[in-house]
């Protein structure tokens, strides 16, 4: 705001001095200046663009191992991933994970966050502990669940002491929980995180919304939904579009680290697929088969997702 | 009375999130201090002694020592090279005024949408077919591109703000492109500076699966995450150890974030904002 008052009086008072020479000098300052940008481009694009491109190629090869020979493979990859059962496991685990995980993890921060951000008793602590998940590497994350979740760890502990001893399990090593241990801890250290992104946001919403609300007799929970929301509904989209990207790509981590798709493949997602096709089972055109179908996926989804958040104005 | 009765579900559910976040943490550090047998005994005692057999020990038989240490050396060589490659590239954008810069701009932010994750494969052939495969180098040499996007995009939003009557001035005293660049714009967006390097120095110090497939297993080269779940199947079962290597793994992001907290909150939120 100040910016754009001080600007026009400043060049006013100068302007009929300075414009000869900085009209000459501006084309050459220009054209110097975005030389200093080919560095950072050309590593964006030798790092990152390239391998993205790599990963459109190689689906299209048959290419059984690193030293293997290479051959064109046409659709053959393809329909050699929609042949294979685990595939159709990994779409719907990873389905699931979608559906459950990211919603909860946005309805849940949302929340808290609008809490936070009403400054309760106690709102600086919760800040400073939301923040942690955040902070701590994915290996760090899943040896906590790991000590919690194995056969003698904490949540069995707690359980037995509890007089449920019935109800332990070998949470991560048994086909009907270890898909929902991994969903578990997604929005575990989700939750937090997102939070404080949506008290940050909130924040900065004009107090005189909420006060109006309440001399117009609306409750907290009509406040949170019907007046806040609306307000922060683009950053909710973009909030939402970053939580769908880490669900869909960052398991291929937590599964790897945990279950490593197992039992059978009763945990195996997506992007756990590629990094097992790619280097355990070296089966590299599929590997790369499944990446185009990821990267698929995750287009559509920030695509779904912009559209639902669009302001509505 | 404005956090009247209303609010007590509220309360409780924002507590009992805090109880589910603190407590596998408290399990984390107080298991650090104990045996096996003490773990599975009484998970939630406090230790009877703070005795820390178990951090040497997860040092030695993980040797995390050198993992740090590369942690380290690939952490702060991948943040130089990010700035020196993110800096001048946000001045050239900021004070572009041609369709070129407009477009260089556009051509970063489309970088949000390229899922690193999912090449992880090319990246690995990119490795092998430089000779850099199972190094750190390729690790200090790629992390910077994956930052570049996110750290050029809130770079430039500071240097807009810097007004151009700066440069102009400084011009007048002949100053070249460099000079502006170093002495005008570099310390009039520490702030922006301060932001990208706390946000990098989290994702480069946290990053587990690039490092685990490029640098790989190798003790005397891999990085402390890729160390640490080492401890699970090394050791079997003994969770003293495990837990102690990962509280030693946490230590470091914990004092930046307990130091620096508002300035981290800031950088972290403004690096999701702005995607």
């Amino acid at each position: 705001m100040t910016m754009l008052s001080s600007a026009p009086g400043g060049a006013s008072v100068r302007g009929p001095v300075t414009t000869p020479p900085s009209a000459s000098t501006t084309k050459r300052r220009t054209q110097g200046g975005v030389v200093l940008a080919v560095p950072a481009l050309v590593w964006y694009l030798v790092f990152m663009v390239g391998p993205l491109v790599a990963i459109f190629v190689i689906a299209a090869l048959h290419w059984p191992g690193m030293l293997q020979p290479v051959s064109f493979a046409g659709t053959g990859n393809i329909s050699a991933v929609l042949d294979d059962p685990v595939f159709w496991d990994a779409v719907r685990n990873t389905a699931v994970q979608l559906v459950v995980a990211v919603p909860l993890m946005i309805i849940g921060a949302y929340m808290l966050g609008y809490y936070v951000a009403q400054k309760p008793p106690g709102h600086r602590v919760l800040r400073y502990l939301l923040f942690i998940p955040g902070l701590i590497s994915t290996p760090a994350k899943a040896m906590v669940f790991y000590a919690v979740l194995s056969p003698d760890g904490l949540l069995n502990g707690a359980l037995d002491k509890a007089g449920l001893g019935s109800m332990t399990d070998a949470w991560l090593a048994s086909p009907s929980t270890a898909l929902g241990s991994l969903v578990l801890l997604d929005v575990w250290s989700g939750i937090g995180f997102t939070a404080v992104l949506f008290a940050a946001r909130l924040g900065s919403v004009p107090d005189e919304i909420g006060e109006a609300a309440q001399l117009d007799g609306a409750g907290h929970w009509r406040a949170m939904w019907r007046i806040h929301f609306p307000v922060i509904r683009d950053f909710v989209g973009v909030v939402t579009m970053l939580q769908f990207l880490w669900t869909l790509f960052g398991s291929a981590q937590n599964v790897l680290l945990l279950t490593q798709g197992g039992p059978g493949s009763s945990s195996t997602t997506l992007s756990f697929l590629v990094y097992q096709k790619a280097f355990i089972a070296a089966d590299l055109g599929y590997s790369q088969t499944v990446g185009v179908v990821l990267f698929l996926v995750g287009l559509a989804g920030l695509l779904t997702i912009r559209r639902v958040f669009r302001q509505n104005y | 009375m404005k956090f009247g009765r209303s609010w007590l579900s509220a309360h409780i559910f924002a507590w009992l999130y805090m109880v589910l976040l603190v407590v596998p943490l408290y399990y984390l550090l107080v298991s650090a201090f104990k045996t096996n047998d003490q773990i599975f005994g009484s998970p939630f005692s406090l230790p009877t002694s703070l005795s820390t057999t178990n951090f040497t020990e997860s040092f030695s038989s993980a040797h995390l020592g050198p993992a740090i240490l590369n942690s380290m050396l690939v952490t702060a060589l991948a943040l130089v090279l990010t700035l020196v490659l993110a800096i001048p590239a946000a001045f050239a954008i900021a004070r572009a005024e041609g369709r070129l810069g407009a477009l260089v701009e556009r051509v970063f932010s489309l970088g949000f949408l390229i899922p690193t994750f999912a090449a992880l494969f090319p990246t690995f052939l990119l490795a092998a077919a430089t000779g850099l495969f199972h190094t750190r180098a390729f690790m200090v040499l790629f992390l910077p591109a994956t930052a570049m996007p996110l750290s050029v995009v809130i770079l430039v939003q500071f240097m807009r703000t810097i007004p151009r009557e700066m440069e102009e001035a400084a011009r007048m005293d002949g100053a070249s492109t460099f000079a502006v660049l170093r002495h005008v714009y570099t310390p009039m967006c520490m702030p922006g500076i301060a932001t990208i390097l706390l946000l990098n120095f989290l994702t480069f110090w946290n990053e587990y699966l690039y490092s685990l497939v490029i640098i790989g297993p190798d003790p005397d080269l891999r990085t402390v995450q890729v160390a640490l779940p080492t401890l699970k199947s090394l050791t079997g079962t003994d969770y003293g150890i495990l837990t102690a290597g990962t509280v030693l793994t946490l230590v470091p992001v914990w004092v930046v974030y307990t130091v620096l907290q508002k300035r981290m909150q800031q950088a972290l939120v403004s690096g999701a904002v702005k995607m």
